[in-house]
């Protein structure tokens, strides 16, 4: 009997197929960015059980793309406590002035950048506050390369559609 | 004696500049290592993006000198090793991506058989193995779902299949066995490890 508990327990789980939909209607919802406005946003990923585990909540969007080989990505950021909040990576020289983030609602809890990127596999994170260097709980982690904080990795696919996350 | 080594440290920092105008961000006990692995890597014909990247990465983050220097050299040597693996014809971008799922577990086999399996580019489905060892699939299993679906899924699929693998592990199944099932439900194989083995899976979409 508790061999067969166990056995249930430890069976991969199936997501029913509607959820994913249902939380994209739902994130939808939100206002899109003034600038590098998709004219058709597709949301990519989201991972709402990490998600709730972590501080904040972050995702990527794919929106349409800038040249055959660049796509628009929406990054995404729920941090409610952030005065200002920076996305740094490989794509902008990891330079904390570079691409700022902008709240997308009038209260601050959702912050956005647009970033276009070209095919590849990037490296970035979230710098809170100027001193808090926070990790996209929705996205993969790179390898620790003993800088002391985690960063994420996005891949954008070279087949004409970027993978966002 | 004292000027001389100024003078040649002074020169030093200039071509270092010359060279890689980025570098001048890094702490100055790092710029000459740094600089000295690019050179190398220029030589061996990787490419030296990912490394300034990484060494950009360290200073930002306010490592030490000595971190980045080591992160820099690692991923330098990852680099050469992606590049065995997958053969002299890798782009930049696949051998970055081999470079990572090295990094994470992956065994150069992998990476090569990888490459023999599938006669796209192979910088998606390079990701999606060093993703799954980062969600904590066995590297082995990780290779062997990859290898499955690498044949012919599209890159777009392969991302599909590591999100739900994701999705599995965080309702708490096991990786290894996320990974598998979700293989062979994406491929319609029965028996994962023989398929890997031979390669002569049909995978159709996840």
């Amino acid at each position: 009997m508790f061999d067969r508990i166990v056995a249930h327990l430890r069976a991969p789980v199936r997501i029913d197929p509607a959820l994913d939909e249902r939380v994209m209607a739902e994130v939808s919802t939100l206002p899109t960015p003034t600038s590098g406005r998709p004219a058709a946003a597709v949301w990519r990923w989201l991972a709402p059980l990490a998600g709730l585990a972590a501080a904040a909540t972050v995702l990527a969007v794919m929106a349409r793309p800038t040249t055959p080989s660049t796509h628009k990505l929406q990054f995404v950021l729920v941090a409610p406590q952030a005065a200002t909040v920076s996305l740094v990576g490989d794509f902008n020289d990891w330079d904390a002035a570079r691409t700022p983030m902008h709240p997308l609602r009038a209260d601050g809890s959702v912050w956005s950048a647009v970033v276009p990127l070209g095919p590849g596999r990037y490296h970035y994170a979230f710098l809170v506050n100027g001193s808090r260097w926070l990790a996209d709980p929705a996205a993969p982690t790179a390898s620790d390369d003993g800088f002391g904080t985690p960063s994420s990795v996005v891949t954008v696919s070279g087949s004409g559609r970027g993978e966002g996350t | 004696m004292r000027i001389a080594a100024l003078f040649a440290a002074l020169t030093l920092a200039t071509r270092v500049a010359a060279q890689e105008p980025r570098l001048e961000r890094l702490d100055s006990a790092a710029r000459a290592p740094v600089a000295a692995l690019l050179d190398s890597a220029r030589a061996a014909g990787l490419p030296p993006e990912p490394l300034i990247q990484r060494a950009l990465e360290g200073t930002t983050k306010g490592a030490p000198a000595d971190r980045v220097v080591a992160a820099v050299r690692r991923l330098a040597t990852d680099l050469g090793r992606a590049r065995d693996a997958l053969g002299q014809s890798a782009d930049p971008l696949e051998l970055e991506a081999g470079a990572a799922a090295l990094r994470a577990g992956a065994s150069p086999g992998a990476l090569a058989q990888l490459r023999r399996a599938r006669h796209q580019p192979l910088m998606v489905p390079l990701a999606v193995l060093a993703d799954l060892v980062a969600s904590g699939v066995p590297p082995d299993s990780a290779a062997a779902a990859v290898l499955v679906l690498a044949g012919s899924a599209r890159d777009a699929d392969l991302v599909e299949f590591r999100r739900a693998v994701e999705r599995d592990i965080a309702l708490g199944a096991s990786p290894a066995g996320a990974a598998t099932g979700g293989a062979r439900a994406a491929a319609g194989v029965t028996d994962l490890n023989s398929t890997a083995r031979t390669g002569s899976a049909r995978p159709r979409r996840p």
